[in-house]
């Protein structure tokens, strides 16, 4: 690829989302830094400034998911499909527990999450399939067979356990075969199945996992154990009221009611919504938004339907996280261990994210284009 | 199938989607709104209630001292161990947490080298309706214990040790009554409650009562801001407590110690006043109790003993027992027939030993009689029967107004609990009262002190002064004056009023001599209260008490010396007495030795 053509492709990107992920990017950094401050006279912790050098990694990553053509990776779609289930497969059996889960690998002294890497190599692999010429999406065969390369990463990740990242991309397929074109009668088939299946999923379910669940529904269970985070997100984000307390004025995690160990990471949206009010948490659901909006005009704009698919796939699990993540910071969901995408501290979510985005921006800048 | 066809069928697909994924984010926008504005106010106070602590600092309790300046109530602190139970929370039943409990404590018990202090019934209670705040589980333990503690290191956070203050009387058991004693506030009823706490301690009894608005100081308070350890995070605010004001008391503690130490053996009551001011002195009851005892909390067991002692220790016998004042009462009489002029200093009465009224007897204490007296030898000599007809001739109206005018019959108005106001009977009371007639039998009683009459040893002690000083009735005083923290000098209160009896002086002086003869003259009643240099005067008394037939007797002997310069007046009363004579001389005798001969003239 030479430099003319990567000018080229860079200025038909869609700027309005560029400009909303840098300030994703920012905001998310400030609040990392606010979510660990513990006061004048303590030392932040360096949570941030690792912070800074994933979002500098990740507009890297971006940029080379824009540059690199996405059909050379809907060619490669299969082996970075089995790639993840090994990888899925390898944490299993020396993955590295932390909080009685096996997510982390460590390759090279560096931990990385496979089950991010298998949520973008699923909407590739889908997309390859589900996007391929001549594919009849009104045989049964075809729904079937699309849920099966999602039951495997699926089911590894349930696996680990690691219930938030595999329930995420459930919206994501469905997502992806009803913009591909699944007759509407079997998505509603899927959904009852799926209703059906609920009380085997309970079933299946560790306990602390129920335990979570009935929390939710009952917060009062058990307000000093697994009800605390929920009780103790849901008093920083009211607390927040209209204009918040302002930045680095939040007490809930100052104090440390709201956890150090989750303040910066999946509960940073309670910081933010405590220290910068409604209109804070308002704002950044707007830039999501925008993000949002951005890849469905990729997805709508694509020259073919592997990268329509791939547009699509990433917008739906971009907003299944943040939808689960903020539904849970504010109480309208149980708790589930999932990233804020862009924001929350952390370099596997952070660089999935911005592939998975650099891959939209791919799609987009290569429409109607030779 | 064309191309086109799908192209459009993907974008109305995609649309929908994007419209799905707004809608979900209304719905977070709809759910923060409620949140963060509808009840915003509502997450607010749950975020205060968790990490803003309203902490009372109690304020710091005025001192007492005598008026020598010597402190007779201080402070000190004490130092409390509590336990927070939660920290101590066992899973399960509540009861595996109180076996737990009880096993730390035991521990603790065994490393402080002190027996536990609270029962497991005490614990069942906090843990029932305290849970969040700490139980104290010793209190006022001592430096030496703490370090013990701290040495083997504390090895729990559930332990908290705090200072609390002790209120401490360093003349022990002198003055009880007078001085009174403290106990622990009752928790305050503001509408905040406060989160932690610290007990203030109030006046119980006595002075530390009556005075308590003044000694109290102002409790302060403090606003803390907490984290979730509940470690402090930031002071919001402070407000420092206040010192109460310290008070300088009349009492001098010399004299009071050593009628208390007289006392000591005896049941029954003194008081020394200063004739020249009505400042009391000295006033003291026995039994008494020690005031030490009641901070920071009297043991329940010894709560028991003190209340259930029948001769009742905590009761005030110079100001709440009630006495008849037997002969010691004669005096009033004689001023009575004197003023009133229905006698004179030479009216004389033979005394055969009895003296019959009707039908009636009533004997002289001398059964042989005294022979033909007059009246100076009457009062020398307390002769009844020269007292029956003396009174019979004068009247019973001169004899109240003369006792009222020596303050008998109406409280003192001393600045203490519980004053009994005594008795003057008339012949309207007794109608009231028996609904029959004033007698002359009953005129009989009330000349020898007996019958209805009642006094206190203060009014006793009062009417004595007034005596020593030659006609003025003094109100009796225990506070000078008092000051504000931090100063230096006492502002000191007008003097207490004093009005002049209102009967000639003459016969005030005539008594006056009597009451000389009681003392110093070998056949006076009173001589064995004589000491050597000093000139006294006084009177005795002995009055039946209790039920007919017990013979249960009160020796009273009330003096004032010198004799013509009066510094003390006093009165003293002792329950299972002999005879004033006979019992209670000899013990004022110590007493008026011991002010002459050890305690310093101290004018305050």
């Amino acid at each position: 690829m030479d430099w003319t053509h990567a000018r080229w492709l860079l200025k038909r990107m869609d700027w309005s989302m560029v400009i909303a992920v840098v300030l994703l990017l920012g905001i998310g950094v400030a609040f990392v830094y606010s979510a660990s401050y513990r006061g004048d006279d303590l030392p932040v912790p360096s949570f941030y400034r690792r912070q800074m050098v994933w979002a500098l990694l990740g507009v890297a990553v971006f940029i080379l998911f824009v540059l690199v053509d996405y059909r050379r990776l809907r060619a490669a779609a299969g082996w970075l499909y089995g790639m993840s289930l090994v990888l899925l497969v390898l944490v299993l059996l020396v993955g590295k527990k932390v909080y009685g889960a096996y997510r982390w690998l460590s390759v090279f002294g560096v931990q990385v999450q496979p089950s991010e890497f298998a949520k973008l190599a699923l909407i590739v692999m889908l997309a390859r399939f589900l996007g391929r010429p001549g594919r009849d999406l009104r045989h049964p065969l075809t729904t079937l067979r699309a849920l099966v390369l999602l039951a495997l990463p699926f089911a590894l990740i349930v696996k680990e356990p690691d219930l938030g990242t595999a329930v995420v991309m459930v919206p994501m397929t469905v997502l992806m075969l009803f913009v591909a074109g699944t007759p509407l009668r079997h998505l509603a088939l899927l959904g009852l199945v799926g209703v059906l299946l609920l009380p085997v999923g309970w079933l299946g379910m560790d306990e602390y996992q129920k335990e979570r669940v009935r929390v939710f529904m009952n917060p009062g269970r058990d307000p000093l154990g697994a009800g605390w985070n929920k009780i103790q997100s849901e008093i920083a984000v009211g607390s927040g009221k209209l204009w918040g307390k302002g930045y680095l004025e939040g007490k809930q995690n100052v104090l440390g009611f709201l956890p150090r160990t989750v303040a910066p990471t999946d509960f940073v949206y309670s910081v933010i919504a405590e220290e910068k009010g409604f209109v804070g948490s308002a704002v950044l659901l707007l830039l999501y938004a925008v993000v949002l909006a951005a890849g469905i005009r990729a997805s709508v704009e694509a020259r073919d339907r592997a990268g329509r698919l791939m547009a699509m796939g990433v917008t739906g699990l971009l907003f299944s996280q943040v939808f689960v993540n903020i539904a849970m910071t504010i109480g309208l969901l149980p708790i589930t261990g999932l990233p804020l995408p862009l924001i929350s501290y952390g370099g596997s979510s952070m660089l999935t994210t911005l592939a998975g985005l650099g891959l939209t921006q791919g799609v987009y800048a290569r429409r109607y284009s030779l | 199938m064309a191309i086109r066809d799908l192209l459009d069928e993907a974008q109305w697909r995609a649309r929908v989607a994007l419209w799905i994924m707004l809608a979900a984010f209304g719905v977070l926008l709809v759910a923060l709104w409620q949140m963060q504005v509808a009840r915003g106010a509502t997450y607010q106070a749950g975020l205060e209630r968790q990490s803003v602590r309203r902490v009372r600092l109690p304020g710091i309790r005025g001192r007492l001292f005598d008026r020598a300046g010597r402190c007779v109530a201080d402070n000190r602190s004490g130092y409390t161990i509590s336990l927070y139970l939660e920290d101590l929370r066992r899973p399960g039943r509540w009861s595996n947490t109180i076996v737990h409990v009880e096993a730390v404590l035991d521990d603790l018990a065994r490393r402080l080298e002190r027996p536990r202090q609270v029962t497991t019934e005490e614990i069942r209670n906090h843990i029932r309706f305290r849970l969040p705040l700490p139980m104290p589980v010793w209190r006022d333990v001592d430096e030496t214990a703490l370090a013990r503690l701290a040495e083997q290191g504390l090895g729990m956070s559930a332990v908290e040790i705090s200072a609390e203050a002790v209120r401490e009387y360093p003349f022990g058991a002198a003055a009880c009554h007078v001085l009174g004693y403290c106990g622990r506030a009752d928790p305050p009823t503001e509408e905040q409650a406060f989160h932690f706490y610290i007990p203030e301690l109030v006046g119980r009894a006595g002075m530390e009562k009556r005075y308590d608005e003044a000694l109290r100081g102002r409790a302060g308070g403090q606003l803390l801001l907490v984290d979730v350890s509940g470690f402090r995070f930031k002071d919001l605010g402070t407000q420092r407590p206040t010192t109460g004001r310290d008070l300088l008391l009349s009492l001098d503690m010399q004299a009071q110690q050593l009628l208390d130490r007289v006392l000591a053996d005896h049941v029954g009551a003194g008081v020394i006043v200063d004739p020249a001011t009505g400042d009391v002195l000295a006033m003291t009851s026995s039994p008494g109790f020690d005031p030490n005892r009641f901070t920071p909390v009297l043991p329940v067991d010894e709560w028991r003993r003190i209340s259930g002692d029948e001769r009742r220790p905590l009761m005030n016998r110079a100001i709440s027992a009630t006495y008849s004042p037997g002969s010691t009462f004669k005096p009033v009489v004689a001023l009575a027939a004197l003023a009133s002029g229905r006698a004179g200093v030479h009216t004389s009465f033979s005394c055969p030993g009895y003296y019959n009224l009707g039908r009636a007897r009533f004997a002289c204490w001398y059964p042989s009689g005294h022979g033909t007296v007059d009246l100076r030898t009457a009062i020398e000599k307390s002769c009844n029967v020269y007292f029956f007809q003396l009174a019979l001739q004068c009247g019973l109206d001169p004899i109240r107004e003369a006792a009222a005018a020596l303050g008998l019959g109406r409280a003192t108005g001393i600045e203490l609990e519980a004053e009994y106001a005594g008795l003057v009977p008339s012949d309207a009371w007794k109608r009231r009262t028996f609904n029959d007639a004033w007698r002359d039998g009953d005129t009989c009683n009330l000349a020898i002190g007996q019958g209805f009459l009642a006094v206190t040893p203060l009014q006793m002690a009062l009417l004595t002064a007034a005596l020593a000083n030659g006609g003025t009735l003094h109100a009796p005083r225990l506070v000078l004056g008092s000051r504000a923290p931090g100063e230096e000098s006492f502002e000191r209160l007008p003097p207490s009023a004093a009005v002049p009896v209102n009967l000639p002086p003459s016969a005030i002086r005539f008594v006056r001599g009597a009451m000389r003869d009681v003392v110093m003259s070998p056949g006076g009643t009173g001589r064995l209260a004589q000491i050597p240099n000093v000139v006294a005067a006084g009177k005795t008394g002995t009055a039946e008490y209790g039920k007919k037939g017990e013979g249960l007797k009160l020796g009273w002997m009330i003096a004032f010396a010198p004799y013509d310069a009066p510094r003390y007046a006093v009165a003293l009363v002792l329950e299972e007495a002999d005879t004033g004579g006979r019992t209670t001389a000899p013990v004022m005798k110590e007493i008026l030795r011991g002010l002459f001969e050890q305690v310093p003239p101290a004018r305050g």
